[in-house]
């Protein structure tokens, strides 16, 4: 079996190598593949020929895929008949339009190789509960990938991917406080600001300050970081905040913590709009023009990061102290734990991973204002928390993703008037989203209050144990 | 070296508002002894144990353990007025430690009110106990640098669930078990921070006489394994006067007898305050 297994791996990592080196090389061949095309040379005569042409390669040269692919559609549709098609030609353009599919697909089977080999040799089974997942992760990460580039950047499909993959690590943070330690925070809304601000200003490109501070006089600040440095000190922006407002508001208990948060965070976004420190923070204005991410793979590896870290730490002896500060504190602190200690490092890095939230958030909007930031904002994300489970890191990435598609997609058509015939469906106009939303919540907390993984987690072997339980029992009748 | 003295209390008083629950009580354990406090419901032996722990800090009086004080106070603020205790001398420092870092130094209790991690299983709730004696940090502890250290907590872990007897709940839900396995759970989950003193706290409320003989044996012998002195508070007379080397009876506050069991059991004093004294 040994044997067999790894032969296959091998095959699969040849192959995928294989279409690899094919992709790849078919990336740099459109300038020559337009020359062969035009084999007659007639391109040179026609002048809206050769604009045409001109359109396909400046957009290429942009490195603007999309609009690439669209002047090259447009390009062939238009002059087909004075161009040649061989197979080669066809074949070419083929592997060009597809590439970055067929890339994403030779990863994910070489990672497939990868983890049969592992599956082959490991004699400790210590790394085959490792290999299912991993490759489980890879697929997800290759098929974002290949979706985006199927869907194009900015579907809607992709728009609920990147927001929901935000999202959920903002909830992740916030369950670590809200659902680990036990304590009722509602400054989420107020970190995420500070994490936006902190990100929008560090990163904005020197040469733009001048005119995003135009009411300022270009600004304080005359440098720009890189992208990912600025999404770290982010993080820790809000992660010093998040100390200072600690060492008072954390000596108070439940409702008496969540009030104090939650003036926090109106305060932070009153404090981030004084025209006082315009120079720094542009007032009331917007923040725009900074460092955007371009593919949704940005906001899930560094969700996915975070979200991993987390979920780490919460299985660690520190996240053993802080799941025993909710189920006890008296308790607690007689086994010795210091309770302010933990509930502050609690709150820090509940923070942090909310100003990189934040941040990402930023990058996703494009643009930044604190007007945003309103408690509204923090009720949306421990509404996902509540719905996923308090307690549960994978209830809340799967709440935010539905949280995300049921808001800005499947619920839209509520938003739309509607005619059947000559019938106006009653009801449906513009906010009425919002009301069929707030049902549907009301249902989840009367008949649901676990949410939906109350507090366990999603687990591959218990999933693979129900199938083949309900086979069995399906096989007994 | 040794220890002779394990804990010491010099007048210690708990006074809310104007009830006095603990009364100018002082009391010494030595090494190595089961030493009992009882007394009638509501005489203060839970107010004086939490004082001990630093739950509540004293009104007045002083706690020492192995010698080094651990607690110290007298009356402040508004207290300064009210102060009705019978000890009148005052310590002038004030000492305040957290129950945490009383736990540190090596005392570790049981509670009256089981309070076991309720959403946690029998085995994590030992394991959070040993979270005290990392030497790891967040970081190391995060990115899973200190699996050696894990590796020896486990071990404790199920060493201790081994010694009360608990190793086959392991995985259990710790508000699942049955009552007097929730008790013994709690015991070792003390025991995990590694004390030299245990405060037991009732260990046998609850327990049916069959169970409370049992206790008994299972108290002596945690003692003998792990070296242990105990301070226990208890209304079943049966194991106090079977384990306990002395015994300290205090009611209204007040210690009103002390001594070895035989003594006790003949003590007038101790007698009226259980039964009740007829009006002559």
């Amino acid at each position: 079996m040994k044997t067999v297994k790894i032969l296959i791996a091998l095959v699969l990592a040849v192959c995928a190598v294989t279409v690899i080196y094919f992709a790849q090389s078919a990336k740099d061949s459109l300038p020559g593949l337009l020359e062969t095309m035009d084999a007659q040379q007639l391109a040179a005569q026609d002048d809206k020929m050769l604009k045409a042409r001109d359109r396909v390669t400046d957009a290429l040269e942009e490195g603007d895929r999309e609009k690439t692919l669209r002047n090259l559609t447009r390009y062939l549709d238009g002059f087909s008949d004075k161009l040649t098609f061989s197979d080669g030609v066809n074949r070419e353009l083929m592997l060009f339009k597809n590439y970055p599919v067929l890339t994403a697909g030779s990863i994910f089977l070489l990672a497939i190789a990868l983890a049969l080999v592992v599956y082959a040799l490991d004699k400790g089974k210590k790394f085959k509960k490792l290999a299912l997942p991993l490759v489980l992760i890879a697929a997800l990460y290759c098929g974002i990938y290949i979706v985006e580039n199927i869907t194009g950047v900015n579907s809607m499909l992709m728009t609920v991917l990147k927001k929901g993959a935000i999202y959920a690590l903002i909830a992740v943070s916030m369950n670590l406080l809200n659902g680990f330690t036990g304590l009722f925070s509602l400054g989420q809304a107020g970190f995420m600001l500070i994490g936006a601000y902190a990100y929008a200003i560090l990163s904005i490109p020197v040469e733009n300050r001048a005119q995003v501070y135009q009411y300022y006089a270009g600004g304080l600040i005359q440098f720009s970081l890189p992208p990912l440095l600025s999404i770290v000190i982010a993080g820790l922006a809000a992660a010093f905040f998040a100390f200072l407002i600690g060492l008072p508001v954390l000596r108070l208990k439940s409702d008496y913590l969540a009030i104090a948060t939650l003036g926090f965070a109106e305060i932070i976004r009153a404090v981030f709009q004084y025209e006082g420190l315009g120079p720094i923070t542009n007032g009331s204005n917007l923040l725009r023009r900074f460092t955007v991410f371009s593919t949704a793979l940005y906001p899930f590896a560094i969700a996915g990061v975070c979200i991993a870290l987390i979920t780490l730490l919460i299985h660690s002896t520190y996240g053993r102290a802080f799941k025993a500060i909710r189920d006890d504190e008296v308790a607690a602190e007689a086994m010795g734990i210091n309770l302010f200690a933990h509930k502050q490092l609690a709150f820090v890095i509940s923070s942090f991973f909310a100003g990189v939230g934040g941040a990402l958030l930023a990058m996703y909007q494009t643009t930044v204002q604190a007007a945003a930031f309103t408690s509204a904002m923090t009720y949306e994300i421990l509404l996902i928390v509540v719905i996923g489970g308090m307690g549960s890191i994978s209830g809340s990435v799967i709440a935010s993703f539905l949280f995300v598609a049921a808001s800005e997609w499947w619920l839209r058509f509520l938003d739309n008037e509607t005619m059947i015939g000559s019938f106006q469906v009653p009801l449906l106009r513009s906010g009425f989203r919002m009301v069929a939303f707030s049902a549907v919540i009301m249902a989840v907390v009367l008949f649901y209050r676990k949410g939906i993984m109350g507090d366990k987690e999603f687990s591959l072997a218990r999933m693979i144990g129900w199938t083949r339980h309900r086979k069995e029992a399906h096989d007994e009748r | 070296m040794s220890v002779e003295t394990m804990l010491e209390l010099k007048h210690v008083t708990m006074q809310f508002g104007g009830v006095v629950a603990v009364d100018d009580l002082s009391m010494h354990i030595k090494k190595d002894e089961i030493v009992a406090l009882i007394g009638p419901n509501g005489a203060g032996k839970t107010t004086a144990f939490n004082c001990i722990t630093g739950v509540y800090a004293p009104t007045n009086g002083q706690v020492f353990y192995q010698d080094k004080l651990i607690v110290s106070n007298h009356p402040q603020g508004r207290m300064k007025q009210l102060y009705v205790g019978s000890h009148k001398q005052f310590p002038s420092e004030v000492v305040e430690n957290t129950p945490d870092q009383i736990t540190k130094l090596g005392v570790a209790r049981t509670f009256q009110n089981i309070r076991l991690f309720k959403t946690q299983t029998a085995f994590e709730n030992v394991l959070i106990a040993t979270h005290l004696h990392r030497k790891s940090n967040l970081f190391s502890a995060t990115l899973r640098l200190n699996y050696k250290e894990e590796q020896q907590h486990r071990e404790l872990a199920e060493q201790l669930l081994d010694a009360v007897g608990l190793l086959k709940e392991k995985d259990e839900l710790a508000v699942s078990l049955p009552y007097g396995k929730q008790r013994r759970l709690e015991i070792a989950r003390a025991l995990a921070t590694k004390p030299q003193l245990l405060l037991l706290d009732e260990p046998a409320a609850g327990m049916n006489p069959q169970e409370t003989e049992a206790l008994a044996k299972f108290i002596v012998g945690i003692r003998k394994r792990f070296g242990l002195t105990i301070f226990l508070i208890e209304h079943h007379m049966d194991l106090v006067m079977d384990i306990s080397d002395r015994i300290y009876v205090i009611d209204f506050g007040k210690q009103i007898a002390t001594g070895l069991p035989e003594q006790i059991q003949d003590n007038p004093a101790v007698i009226a305050a259980y039964l009740g004294v007829d009006e002559e």
